[in-house]
């Protein structure tokens, strides 16, 4: 008991003590990370964690951001959401209302970001998923916005691509019908191929469910059906599953994916058989250029390995954050006027040289940007081999 | 039972000679004290917060009021320790002790005299009195209504859940999926009526109906998990253990894909712009009339069944209990619940999806329920409040958490295998009555 009192008043004359050395400084602008660190995903936790620190690192370096000619330390909350969507819920009240932050960067799935974009524009916070891409998260949203293009253009896109590449005219899609992603996809897909191609020619539209791994059925309805490719917009781990399997059963035409396998993982799990396959992706890590060269390099450098697109849009989120504060021109300390000017400068936000593309933000907050076509080397490094624009 | 008791004796009795002093002593001081005057000791201390709690954050330095007990500031920022330890001393425990103490025979004699006039009255009281408190301290911040929401909705999941894993001893895993078509129904039901939307149009009601219309929608959430809930009951008449475990695991994943592939509720998609109806006096009078109502349900002769069929369901259709009958009431009453709890989740977090709704929800619900107690209504009470919050306040802990949660639900299994409050009848009368100094 007299421990325990000790303890306690020791505690509070330390309290008293520690007060008034935070009152002196500017408040630091605070920056949400609404990420997956655990659950799920991981993966893509950690990328937008790396991400956002490397960017801190590089204001920091300069002694802050600097906003109307003055400097402001920034601060990062990263607050784990555990790829459930109550908790990004609670993640994104706690930080807004508890770490009163200026903008929230993430969620980056869908089943995350949609319930949380609804927080963030209920409390009047920008928020910028990096990675969701369903319509719902910025729809009817103003405060809401995300760094990557839609599936609704990501369709086309691929199918356009393979007109143009290949002249095929019959097409196999291959997808997984209770994940919400691809499903949309794969419908996109479908609507823009008999577009180009007329009705009918899609011959088989074939789908499994979530970590099903036999896929031999759907594949030999395939080949049966005379498709001269198969678009399959899966994860990592199918995707090496479907081609491997597909080898095995003697189909020998291309197949063809979506951003899902812009992941490290891909290759290693797949090997040789995905050597010389296309997909349509934010970004390509070999062959990069200029800004999306250093990152790359940095970021490997750090962390022994290429990032992913998760980490270069969450970057490219992190940059126009910093644009958005610097062109709002100043910051008055009251919390709703600069997350007021920040929605506002974001949604003003023109022709963003981001390492993912051009970026332009539309009405509903989605950006407008170019996609890359990418093509597994040889050497099964993810290569630069076209970009399509809108 | 009998073996247990003795062997709980035995322990207190090996452990007594350091620590029964000082643990004499907290008795001594705190004996004596009815739940009105812990009540209004927390009252106090939550008033004290309301509106003192900013002068003194600044005081000792703190950003802000900690939230969560000081929980998350704490492992965010140690150097902000002290504080919070000071904030939490000065603001919660020196308030509480002080005013429970010394209102203790007041607030006997107030008991007393309310249990005398009735015990409805009193229970009554007591409950405004613990909403006042809850409403006071949820006012400092919506994290924290959002986290108290959800908490007493996983409080209504696992009392719901206990009925059939408890009482009747079986193993259901369905939960999940009663939850998924409450949370479906209920959500159809408030988008469709209310909400312009564009699957189902137009709104058909103007939205200053919605309140009234909320609990004809989370009682027709829970009906049709109670009806879906026959898929699993009718089973449970033949099957007992490991099998019964398999089928309502089945029936979850039916669910799951069955909403998955319903196209016109948004598929894989998800579910959203539901209206906001689920406020915290909402949320807590529904679980409210969940635990009253289970806690009856439980002391019942149809309560007391359940306990005969989990023992020896032979033995007891000889005793002519109607295991049939009890099973049927137990899976489908319990389902409405689960039902009810699935319709305020989504309009909590206004998003659902059928991911929300798998095999992770499942462990969550089980773990509380064993981790609280089988058997008892204070077992699900402390079980899912303990996990939800000790799941918040250590967040930040990242992968830890999931090494420290999983660490405590092992320990809690060696010591005390039932859980921590197990096979304990919740009685209001007792618990209301006024205390007198033991010793």
């Amino acid at each position: 008991m007299r421990k325990g009192m000790i303890f306690v008043v020791v505690c509070m004359a330390m309290g008293l003590i520690s007060t008034p050395s935070a009152w002196s400084k500017t408040k630091p602008i605070k920056i949400g990370i609404n990420a997956p660190i655990t659950g799920d995903i991981p993966k893509v936790g950690e990328g937008t964690k790396f991400a956002a620190q490397m960017w801190l690192e590089d204001v920091m370096a300069d002694g802050g951001l600097t906003i109307g000619g003055k400097k402001y330390p920034v601060e990062l909350v990263i607050e784990d959401n555990e790829a459930k969507a109550e908790s990004a819920v609670k993640v994104a009240t706690k930080m807004i209302t508890e770490d009163e932050i200026l903008v929230m960067v993430g969620p980056q799935a869908s089943k995350q970001a949609v319930p949380a974009g609804e927080v963030a524009n209920n409390y009047k916070t920008p928020m910028i998923s990096p990675w969701s891409t369903n319509p719902d998260t910025t729809k009817e949203r103003p405060y809401v916005f995300r760094a990557c293009f839609l599936d609704p253009f990501q369709g086309p896109v691929i199918a356009n691509f393979i007109k143009e590449e290949f002249n095929f005219k019959k097409a196999a899609v291959l997808y997984d019908v209770a994940s919400d992603y691809p499903k949309g996809l794969a419908e996109f897909f479908k609507k823009a191929w008999e577009d180009l191609n007329g009705p009918g020619s899609v011959v088989a539209f074939e789908s499994f469910t979530t970590k099903d791994t036999d896929f031999s059925s759907q594949l030999t309805k395939i080949k049966q059906s005379g498709a001269e490719f198969i678009f399959t917009p899966q994860y990592y781990n199918e995707v090496a599953l479907i081609v491997q399997q597909a080898h095995e059963l003697g189909f020998k035409a291309p197949i063809v994916g979506s951003d899902s396998w812009g992941s490290a993982e891909t290759v290693k799990l797949c090997g040789k058989d995905c050597y010389g396959l296309f997909f349509s992706t934010h970004y390509a890590a070999a062959g990069a250029k200029g800004e999306t060269k250093k990152f790359i390099d940095r970021y490997k450098e750090k962390h022994g390995y290429v990032p992913d697109d998760v980490a270069a849009l969450t970057w490219d989120a992190m940059r126009l954050v910093e644009t958005a504060l610097v062109n709002c021109g100043k910051i008055t300390g009251k919390i709703e006027k600069d997350r007021q000017c920040l929605r506002d400068a974001l949604a003003k936000v023109k022709d963003f040289n981001g390492i993912t593309g051009k970026m332009t933000f539309t009405e509903e907050g989605d950006p407008i940007k170019c996609a890359v076509v990418v093509r597994i080397s040889e050497k099964g490094e993810f290569e630069f081999y076209k970009s399509v624009c809108p | 039972m009998e073996k247990k008791k003795f062997k709980m004796k035995r322990t207190n009795a090996s452990q007594a000679p350091v620590p029964v002093r000082r643990k004499g002593l907290m008795r001594r001081w705190f004996s004596g004290i009815p739940l009105l005057g812990w009540f209004s000791g927390i009252l106090v201390a939550v008033l004290l917060e309301h509106f003192l709690g900013d002068a003194l954050t600044e005081v000792l330095g703190l950003p802000k009021i900690p939230v969560l007990f000081g929980f998350v500031t704490m492992l965010k920022k140690p150097a902000l320790m002290p504080g919070s330890l000071v904030f939490i001393v000065l603001v919660y425990l020196i308030p509480v002790a002080v005013t429970a103490r010394l209102g203790a025979s007041a607030a006997n004699a107030v008991a007393a005299r309310l249990i005398r006039r009735s015990v409805g009255l009193s229970a009554g009281i007591h409950l405004l009195l613990l909403y006042a408190c809850l409403h006071i301290w949820a006012d400092v911040s919506a994290y924290r209504v959002l986290t108290l929401k959800l908490t007493l909705i996983a409080v209504m999941l696992t009392l719901s859940l206990n009925v059939i894993n408890g009482y009747m001893g079986e193993f259901s895993c369905s939960h999940p999926g009663f939850m998924a078509v409450g949370a479906y129904v209920c959500s159809v039901f408030t988008v469709g009526l209310f909400v312009n939307d564009r699957i189902f149009g137009q709104a058909l009601l103007p939205p200053f109906l919605a309140p009234y219309f909320f609990p004809v929608a989370l009682i027709l959430g829970g009906s049709a998990a109670a009806a879906a809930a026959l898929f699993v009951a009718i089973p449970s008449f033949r099957t007992r253990g490991d099998y019964l475990a398999i089928i309502s695991l089945a029936f979850m994943f039916i669910v799951k894909s069955v909403i998955e592939n319903l196209e016109i509720i948004g598929g894989p998609r998800g579910l959203g712009s539901q209206p906001d109806l689920a406020g915290l006096p909402a949320v807590f009078v529904w679980t409210v009339l969940c635990v009253w109502i289970i806690n009856n349900f439980v002391r019942s002769t149809l309560g007391k069944a359940l306990n005969a069929v989990r023992d020896d369901e032979l033995a007891a259709e000889a005793m002519t209990v109607n295991t049939r009958r009890t099973k049927m009431t137990a899976f489908l009453f319990a389902a409405f619940w689960a039902g009810v709890a699935g319709g305020l989740f989504a309009h909590v977090l206004r998003y659902v999806n059928p991911g929300t709704f798998g095999i992770q929800r499942l462990a969550e619900v089980l773990a509380m329920v064993y981790f609280g107690g089988l058997n008892s209504v204070y077992g699900s009470i402390l079980g899912a409040v303990g996990l939800n919050l000790l799941g918040e306040a250590l967040r930040p802990l990242e992968l830890f958490k999931w090494i420290l949660i999983p660490l405590l639900l092992i320990l809690v299994m060696i010591f005390r295998p039932k859980g921590l409050i197990a096979f304990k009848e919740f009685d209001p009368k007792r618990v209301l009555m006024p205390r007198f100094r033991s010793e």
